[in-house]
């Protein structure tokens, strides 16, 4: 059951599965050109930055303070 | 006083609302919501998120067959979405995916995605709304998809190519900037992107399309836990890595001022000491920059905001904030000549700056190397500028430039021909202005400066 409260847009519900493809296309070559670089040695430095992955961790695994 | 009234913002989700009792914020959830609430509650969900500090934690007070009552967490001063500098837009934006995701992972979606739905305190941001979880449907598109890229890639994308100023935008699109106009305000190159063509010009075209199907004739596509996982991923891959075109210079900002060290060090000490003699816990500092003179001060402050009209200062404090895990500053940008409305359905969803200066009532308000500015550049008088400080304030430590001061004679000089008319800009004329509304507690010169330093208490406060 969904809490229909706003428009979610229609054409927003239609297009996401084109948005999804081209993601799966970006994020794919993303991933081989990674791995191609790693590969050849050439991988980047890990640039600092101040914002973490999108990973949560469940609850049971030690928390950040 | 017992105030058990609904909160103006909470009336769009039917699942529950905001009310206030007694001076504390609770929530009420109804029937309609209880499944999903039981179930985020016992598969562990909430816990995770709230050790993970991404969001608000509440406990229980009342369950009854018709309702349940829960009180979240109190955070002092809720910011807005446009008063955040660019890095804070971006990590709301990225904290709104991150738990897109996990939800996904545990069978439930944002129904939302709102960005008044993400506060910031204790040095990041937290989602605010307990109740914007909902149950995943196997197959189904994220409904608030549009109203992220709206409320979130949107105004980043177009800070990106425009100034960090486009982020004031929101206070006028309280639902995310129109698709059809983001399309159009980005320059042509995006269309070549294929990440900013599918996530906003197609979009725009899609729900250009669409919007007339009243009937409801055409059908929302099915769309894979893969695909629509995949959506959430470039979503924050690219954000994450979005930054603004223009130089950021504020970190040398006091090498540039005409402060010589010993004059920047008393002041400092003056502050300090200032704050420990009237035993300050929170405070705001009008005009702060980077945060600098608040992390001079030796005392425990619970709650210190740090408010700017440069959108690069305030940035560069949050980064300062997130490196060092501060916890008691919380920025936001403001400028002090046209502050904060309150808007959204009867001017109440979102409160202005001043009420909510009144309700947060600081301990001290800081007003250092702001007095001038507001008096010559936004030609405010002594008089006007006092009855705002007054208002709010329960001690003022304000700093007075006098006539002489470089900075004083530069903004004076640019004002050409107009510049007799603030002959009025003197350190007397600034007494007898704000004596009318604040004793004197202290007074103390910088030496070696052309500033001077005061103690003020209002004289309505007992």
């Amino acid at each position: 059951m969904h809490l229909l409260y706003f428009d979610p847009g229609l054409g927003a519900m239609i297009i996401q599965a084109v948005v999804a493809a081209v993601a799966g296309v970006i994020l794919f070559s993303k991933g081989l050109m990674y791995k191609i670089k790693t590969l050849l040695g050439f991988s980047k430095n890990q640039e600092e930055d101040i914002f973490d992955d999108i990973e949560i961790k469940d609850q049971d695994s030690e928390t950040k303070l | 006083m017992i105030d058990n009234s609904k909160h103006a913002s909470s009336f769009r989700d039917p699942s529950g609302y905001i009310f206030t009792e007694e001076g504390v914020i609770k929530r009420a959830i109804f029937p309609i919501y209880f499944k999903q609430y039981n179930a985020l509650t016992s598969s562990g969900f909430f816990d995770s998120l709230f050790k993970n500090k991404l969001l608000v934690p509440h406990s229980e007070i009342t369950k009854t067959e018709d309702k349940i009552v829960i009180q979240p967490d109190n955070i002092p001063f809720i910011t807005y979405p446009y008063e955040w500098s660019f890095n804070m837009y971006k990590e709301a934006a990225l904290l709104t995916l991150k738990l897109q995701k996990y939800s996904l992972e545990k069978g439930f979606s944002l129904k939302d995605a709102t960005a008044f739905n993400v506060a910031f305190h204790e040095g990041k941001a937290i989602f605010i709304d307990t109740l914007s979880f909902d149950f995943y449907q196997e197959n189904t598109p994220w409904r608030a998809y549009k109203q992220f890229i709206t409320h979130f890639l949107g105004p980043l994308v177009l800070a990106h190519y425009h100034g960090a100023q486009s982020l004031k935008l929101m206070s006028n699109f309280i639902d995310g900037i129109p698709i059809k106009m983001l399309a159009s305000m980005l320059p042509f190159k995006t269309k070549m992107n294929p990440f900013l063509y599918s996530n906003i010009h197609l979009l725009a075209k899609f729900e250009d399309k669409h919007n007339e199907d009243y009937k409801g004739e055409s059908k929302a596509t099915a769309l894979s836990k893969k695909g629509q996982l995949n959506i959430i991923q470039s979503l924050y891959d690219y954000i994450k890595k979005l930054s603004l075109k223009e130089h950021s210079e504020w970190g040398n900002y006091y090498d540039k001022t005409n402060y010589s060290t010993d004059a920047f060090v008393e002041k400092s000490a003056i502050i300090d000491m200032w704050i420990e003699n009237v035993q300050a816990k929170t405070l705001i500092d009008v005009g702060g920059n980077d945060g600098t003179f608040v992390r001079k001060i030796n005392t425990d402050l619970k709650q210190a905001l740090v408010c700017d009209i440069d959108n690069n200062a305030v940035d560069f404090n949050y980064k300062t904030i997130r490196e060092n895990k501060e916890t008691f500053i919380t920025p936001f940008v403001l400028d002090v000549l046209n502050p904060s409305a309150a808007i959204g359905f009867q001017n109440k969803e979102r409160d202005s700056f001043i009420n909510r200066m009144k309700d947060f009532a600081p301990d001290v308000t800081l007003a250092l190397a702001v007095i001038h500015h507001m008096s010559l550049s936004g030609n405010v008088t002594f008089e006007m500028s006092a009855q705002f400080f007054a208002s709010f304030s329960k001690h003022l430590v304000i700093e007075f430039p006098k006539r002489n001061d470089s900075w004083v004679q530069r903004l004076l000089n640019s004002k050409v021909d107009f510049k007799d008319h603030f002959d009025w800009y003197s350190l007397e004329n600034f007494e007898a202005a704000y004596t009318t509304y604040f004793e004197v507690i202290e007074k103390k010169p910088i030496a070696n400066s052309e500033r001077v330093m005061f103690l003020l208490k209002p004289k309505h406060v007992k």
